[in-house]
C-alpha cells in the first residue's frame, strides 16, 4: 500500500511538474515579432487583468513599436511613469543603430532605474514580471529588458506585536524580506554580514534568504542550513513556519528546535553570536538556527538591563515555566496522594471547599484546564470587539458562578489561574504552549500515580530535551553536555564584560566577543603594575 | 522497558480523594475495663469557621467525636469505622491526649501503633488530661480556635513560650524518653474547667466567658511510663530551666522589705548540662545565661545605678537558682530522672554508664550531686529609669 501511494505520488508530481513546463515554456525564448510575445503573455497569464500591457513608439521620429508589461499592485507605477515610461518615449536612439543595438542603448541610457537585465528565456522573463519588474520588450528584438521596480502598498514598519519590551528599539520586521534585511544591515554595518538568496516553492517561488557573519558563523552550519533549504520540495512556502517544519531536526517533539523572532536586534545579537537568520518573504518572523533550550528563556531587554536584574528575571522565567507545567498535576497529585503534605490547616481549608464538588480532583482539574484553552482559544481568534464579552464570560461565567454553583473549588480556580498566568509569563510563545501540551500529560501522570508520575514525566521530560538536537548542536548545551565558559549566560547573564566568548555551537574559529580587561573601573586608579607591562 | 514497568506496576492504589477522607485532628486514649478506648475528634471540614464559604454551614460544629473500644489500639480504630462514613485519616492528627488514669496504669505500650502507622506524625503533642478521661477533654468546644485541638495545641506552644511552665512534647520524645534507661518522660497536663455537658454544645462558644474551659496545667512525672505525680508553678519551670526550653518569662524578685518587688522579663535563655566524674561518682553541673529586661518595679530603684543593677542580678540569680533547687528536689524525690541526666552522663562516660544504668534511679539518681550555676543580667530597664513614684 505504503509504495503504491508513493510511486503514485512520484507520477502525480512528474505529471505536475510537466504540465507547469508546458505551460511556461520553460525552454522557449523570446521571439522577435512583438505581437506573437504578446500573444504569449496575454496566454500564460491567462489575460489576468493586473497584468498591464502598455504599447507604444520608441524614439522621437519614426517610432519602433515596443511594450511595457508589468504587474499592478506589485510594481511602483510612479516610478514606471515618471522614469521609464517618459524617458523611454522621449529617447532617441540613432537612426543608424539596429534594433537589438537599440535595446542596448537603452539600457545603457535609462539611469533612472535600479537594476537591469536581459532576458531571453521565457521562464526567467515571467518570474521577473510575476516578482514585481517591469519587461522591456521591443519589436524585432528577441530579447527582453528587465528592469527592477518593485514597490505597491506594503505594511509599514511597526512595533513587534509578539516580542515587546519596554526598553530596545521599537520597529519590528514586516513582511517585506528586502526591508528586514535592510533592518539588520543598519545594525550590522559590515561587508562580512553575507546574504545569500534562494528561492523555495514549485509554485510560489518564494524568496529565501540565509543570513550570517562571515568568520563568526560555523561553515559547517551554514553549509547544512543551505542543504536543508535546497532539498525542500514544496509547491508553496506561505509563511517561515513551513520552512521551519521542513529543516527541523526532529518532528516528533513539543519542543521548537528552531527559534523564530519579529525583532531585528535579536536576529541582529543572534548573528553576532555566530547563529544564522532564514528570512522568508511575506512573513515578519525570521528563523534563528541553530537554537538552545534556553534561548527561549532569554529575551533581548536582558542585555539591555543591567545583569543583576536581567539574572533575576530569568531565574523567575524558568520558574514560571515551571509553575505552568506542573501546577494543576501537583495540586492533582497533593490532593489525591499526599494529603499528609499540605499543612493541616490548609487541607482542611482544600476540604472544605472540595465537599460540595462532585467530581475528583482530576476531572475538576482535567475541566477546568480544557475551559481556560477553549477561552483562550477563543480569545486569540475572536475579533477584539467581541474578545472582550469573552473574557467577560471566562471571568464571571468559570471564575464566580462555577464556584458558586459548587461544581469546582476556588482552590482550583486559583491554580488554573496561576497556571494561566505563568503560561503567559513565559517570554516565548512556542515554549509556552508545548508545557501547554505536557501539562495535560503530567495532569495524567499526577492522577494516576502521584508525585511519583510528575517525577517520572520530568525525568522522561528531561530525558528527551537532552536527546534533541539543533542543526547538530544539542538542545540542552550548555547545561547538558555541560559548557562552563557559556554557563555565564544561561540561566544567569553575567556583567557584559565578563562575557567574553561566543555560544559554542560546532566548529567555530572566532570564539571572541571582546577584551578580557574591559570591567570599567574608576578614573585616576594607579593602574595595577601587572597591567602596565 | 523499566519505566513502563515501574508505571504499570505501581497502580493508583493509594489514590484516595479529600471527600473520602476523615482528618483525625486529636487522638484521644483511655482505658476501661481492660480494654482501651480510643477517641476521634475528626474536623468537620465544611464547618470550620473561614472555610464556610456556601452551603450555610455555619450551624454546624467544627469538630464531631467518635469513640470506640478494643482490646489493641489499632482494633479501636478499625471499629470506628462503624461509626465514621469516611477513611480515617491520621497524617493529621496533631494531639495526643492519655487520660490521668490510662497514664497511672502505664503508657509505654499506647505509643507502639502511633510509631507504627506511616500515617502518624511523631511531631503530634502529647498531653494528659489530668483528672479526667481523654473523651472528657477532647468534648469541649472552644471559642477562638475553634477546632479545640488546634486550641489545646498553640496554647502549649505559646505558653511555654512566653511563661514556661509548660512543655510541649512530641509523640516522638516521648518514645525516646521511654526507650532510653536514663531519662525520664514528662509531659504538660491540662484541665478542664467549668461543666462539662454544656461544653459540648454550641453554647459554649456562644457565651463571652464559656461554661467550660480548657487550660494548661501542671507538669506530669512520669516513672517507667506511669504517671507519679504533678509538678506546677516554680518547680515545673525550674524543670524548663533545666530542659533548656525557658525561652521567654517573667520572675518576681523581692526589694528590700518588699517581697516580689521587682518583675524580670527573660527574653533570652540557654542551659548547659554537663556531667563529670569525681571519685567515680558522677556530678553534673547545670549552667544557666538568662537576660533579660526590668519590666515593672513596684518599689523605688534607681536604675540608673550600676551596684543597684548589680544587687538585683544577684537577687535574680538566686531566684533562678532556687527554682531549678524546687525541680531538682521534686524529682530526686520521685526517683525519675525527668531531666535526662542519666543520659547525659551516657553520653560523656559510656563505659561507667554501663554499670550505673540498671541501678540509676534508685542508687544514683536521688542523691546525685547537682551543682547549678545561673548568670543572669539586666539588658534593658525599659523606657523609664527611675518611677515616677518614691
Amino acid at each position: 500500500m505504503w509504495f503504491q501511494w508513493k510511486k503514485q505520488l512520484k507520477k502525480t508530481t512528474k505529471r505536475n511538474e510537466q504540465s507547469g513546463q508546458e505551460k511556461n515554456g520553460i525552454n522557449r525564448t523570446v521571439e522577435s515579432e512583438l505581437q506573437r510575445n504578446i500573444e504569449t503573455v496575454r496566454n500564460t497569464t491567462g489575460n489576468s487583468v493586473d497584468v498591464v500591457i502598455r504599447r507604444f513608439l520608441l524614439g522621437k521620429e519614426e517610432g519602433i513599436p515596443a511594450a511595457l508589461l508589468f504587474v499592478s499592485g506589485i510594481v511602483d507605477e510612479e516610478m514606471i511613469h515618471q522614469f521609464l515610461l517618459e524617458s523611454v518615449v522621449q529617447l532617441t536612439v540613432p537612426s543608424s543603430y539596429c534594433r537589438e543595438e537599440a535595446l542596448v542603448y537603452i539600457e545603457q541610457k535609462i539611469a533612472a532605474a535600479g537594476k537591469m537585465k536581459r532576458i531571453k528565456r521565457w521562464s526567467e522573463l515571467f518570474l521577473a514580471l510575476m516578482s514585481g519588474e517591469v519587461i522591456l520588450l521591443i519589436d524585432g528584438v528577441p530579447e527582453a529588458l528587465s528592469v527592477e521596480a518593485k514597490g505597491g502598498e506594503r505594511r509599514a514598519i511597526e512595533e513587534p506585536v509578539t516580542q515587546l519590551s519596554i526598553r530596545g528599539p521599537r520597529e519590528g520586521f514586516t513582511e517585506s524580506l528586502a526591508t528586514n534585511v535592510a533592518m539588520v544591515r543598519r545594525r550590522i554595518q559590515n561587508p562580512h554580514l553575507w546574504l545569500e538568496a534562494i528561492t523555495i516553492g514549485e509554485v510560489t517561488q518564494t524568496n529565501v534568504s540565509i543570513m550570517y557573519i562571515k568568520g563568526i558563523a560555523s561553515d559547517e552550519i551554514v553549509e547544512e542550513v543551505r542543504r536543508r533549504l535546497q532539498r525542500i520540495r514544496i509547491d508553496g512556502i506561505l509563511e517561515s513556519g513551513y520552512i521551519e517544519q521542513l529543516i527541523e531536526d526532529q518532528t516528533f517533539t513539543t519542543f521548537p528546535t528552531v527559534y523564530h523572532t519579529e525583532r531585528p536586534d535579536s536576529v541582529a545579537a543572534n548573528l553576532l553570536e555566530g547563529r544564522i537568520a532564514i528570512f522568508v518573504e511575506g512573513t515578519p518572523f525570521v528563523l534563528i538556527a541553530p537554537t538552545v533550550f534556553i534561548q527561549f528563556f532569554q529575551v533581548v531587554e536582558d542585555y539591555y538591563a543591567r545583569f543583576d536584574i536581567a539574572t533575576a528575571l530569568r531565574f523567575l522565567r524558568v520558574l514560571v515555566f515551571f509553575i505552568s507545567l506542573v501546577a494543576p498535576s501537583v495540586y492533582i497529585a497533593a490532593t489525591t496522594f499526599h494529603q499528609e503534605m499540605i499543612p493541616t490547616q490548609l487541607v482542611i481549608a482544600i476540604a472544605a471547599q472540595r465537599e460540595s464538588v462532585p467530581f475528583p480532583a482530576f476531572v475538576e482539574a482535567l475541566m477546568m484546564e480544557v475551559t481556560f484553552e477553549i477561552l483562550r482559544e477563543a480569545g486569540v481568534r475572536l475579533p477584539r470587539a467581541v474578545g472582550q464579552a469573552v473574557s467577560i464570560v471566562g471571568a464571571l461565567v468559570i471564575g464566580q458562578a462555577t464556584v458558586e454553583a459548587g461544581f469546582v473549588s476556588s482552590a482550583m480556580v486559583i491554580v488554573v489561574s496561576i497556571t494561566a498566568i505563568a503560561s503567559f509569563a513565559t517570554p516565548s510563545f512556542a515554549i509556552a504552549i508545548s508545557a501547554r501540551l505536557i501539562r495535560f500529560l503530567l495532569m495524567v501522570l499526577a492522577a494516576l500515580f502521584g508525585f511519583y508520575g510528575i517525577l517520572i514525566g520530568i525525568v522522561l521530560m528531561t530525558l528527551h530535551l537532552c536527546s534533541l538536537r539543533s542543526f547538530g548542536v544539542p538542545y540542552m548545551s550548555p547545561l547538558a553536555p555541560l559548557i562552563l565558559s557559556n554557563i555565564r549566560d544561561t540561566l544567569v547573564r553575567f556583567p557584559m564584560w565578563a562575557l567574553t566568548e561566543r555560544p559554542r555551537l560546532i566548529n567555530q574559529t572566532n570564539m571572541v566577543r571582546q577584551g578580557n580587561d574591559q570591567r570599567p573601573k574608576p578614573p585616576n586608579q594607579p593602574e595595577k603594575e601587572g597591567d602596565n607591562h | 522497558m523499566t519505566l513502563v514497568h515501574m508505571m504499570l506496576l505501581s497502580g493508583c492504589w493509594s489514590k484516595k480523594e479529600l471527600t473520602d477522607l476523615a482528618f483525625v485532628i486529636a487522638v484521644g486514649v483511655d482505658k476501661k475495663d481492660g480494654k482501651y478506648v480510643l477517641t476521634l475528634q475528626v474536623v468537620n471540614p465544611g464547618n470550620v469557621a473561614g472555610a464556610t464559604q456556601r452551603g450555610g454551614g455555619s450551624s454546624g460544629l467544627p469538630v464531631t467525636l467518635y469513640t470506640s473500644t478494643g482490646d489493641t489500639l489499632v482494633e479501636a480504630s478499625r471499629k470506628a469505622s462503624k461509626k465514621i462514613s469516611r477513611l480515617t485519616y491520621y497524617a493529621h492528627t496533631n494531639l495526643v491526649v492519655i487520660g490521668e488514669e490510662l497514664a497511672r496504669d502505664g503508657i509505654t505500650e499506647i505509643f507502639d501503633a502511633i510509631e507504627r502507622n506511616p500515617q502518624f506524625r511523631t511531631t503530634a503533642s502529647v498531653i494528659v488530661a489530668r483528672g479526667r478521661t481523654a473523651e472528657e477533654l477532647l468534648s469541649v468546644l472552644t471559642p477562638i480556635d475553634k477546632i479545640p485541638a488546634n486550641q489545646i495545641i498553640k496554647t502549649l506552644e505559646m505558653t511555654e513560650k512566653v511563661w514556661g511552665e509548660n512543655l510541649n512534647v512530641h509523640a516522638g520524645e516521648v518514645i525516646e524518653s521511654l526507650s532510653l534507661a536514663g531519662k525520664e518522660v514528662v509531659m504538660s497536663g491540662f484541665r478542664l474547667d467549668g461543666n462539662r455537658e454544656t461544653g459540648k454544645k454550641t453554647k459554649n462558644v456562644q457565651s463571652i466567658d464559656p461554661y467550660a474551659r480548657l487550660r494548661a496545667e501542671a507538669l506530669a512525672v512520669f516513672k517507667k511510663g506511669k504517671l507519679v505525680s504533678w509538678m506546677g508553678g516554680e518547680e515545673a519551670r525550674g524543670v524548663l530551666w533545666i530542659l533548656n526550653k525557658i525561652h521567654q518569662t517573667a520572675l518576681n524578685i523581692g526589694w528590700k522589705e518588699k517581697k516580689e518587688a521587682v518583675s524580670y522579663k527573660v527574653v533570652r535563655s540557654k542551659t548547659e548540662v554537663t556531667a563529670k566524674m569525681s571519685k567515680g561518682n558522677p556530678v553534673i553541673s547545670v549552667v544557666i545565661e538568662a537576660e533579660g529586661d526590668v519590666g515593672e518595679t513596684l518599689a523605688p530603684i534607681d536604675l540608673t545605678n550600676p551596684t543597684q543593677i548589680a544587687t538585683l542580678e544577684k537577687k535574680i540569680r538566686n531566684e533562678i537558682q532556687k527554682e531549678v533547687q524546687k525541680a531538682i528536689r521534686h524529682a530526686q524525690r520521685e526517683k525519675s530522672d525527668i531531666f535526662g541526666f542519666g543520659e547525659i552522663i551516657h553520653r560523656t562516660y559510656p563505659k561507667e554508664w554501663k554499670q550505673m544504668q540498671r541501678v540509676w534511679d534508685e542508687q544514683y539518681f536521688p542523691h546525685l550531686p547537682i551543682s547549678i550555676k545561673v548568670d543572669a543580667f539586666v539588658r534593658r530597664t525599659g523606657l523609664r529609669n527611675k518611677p515616677y513614684f518614691q
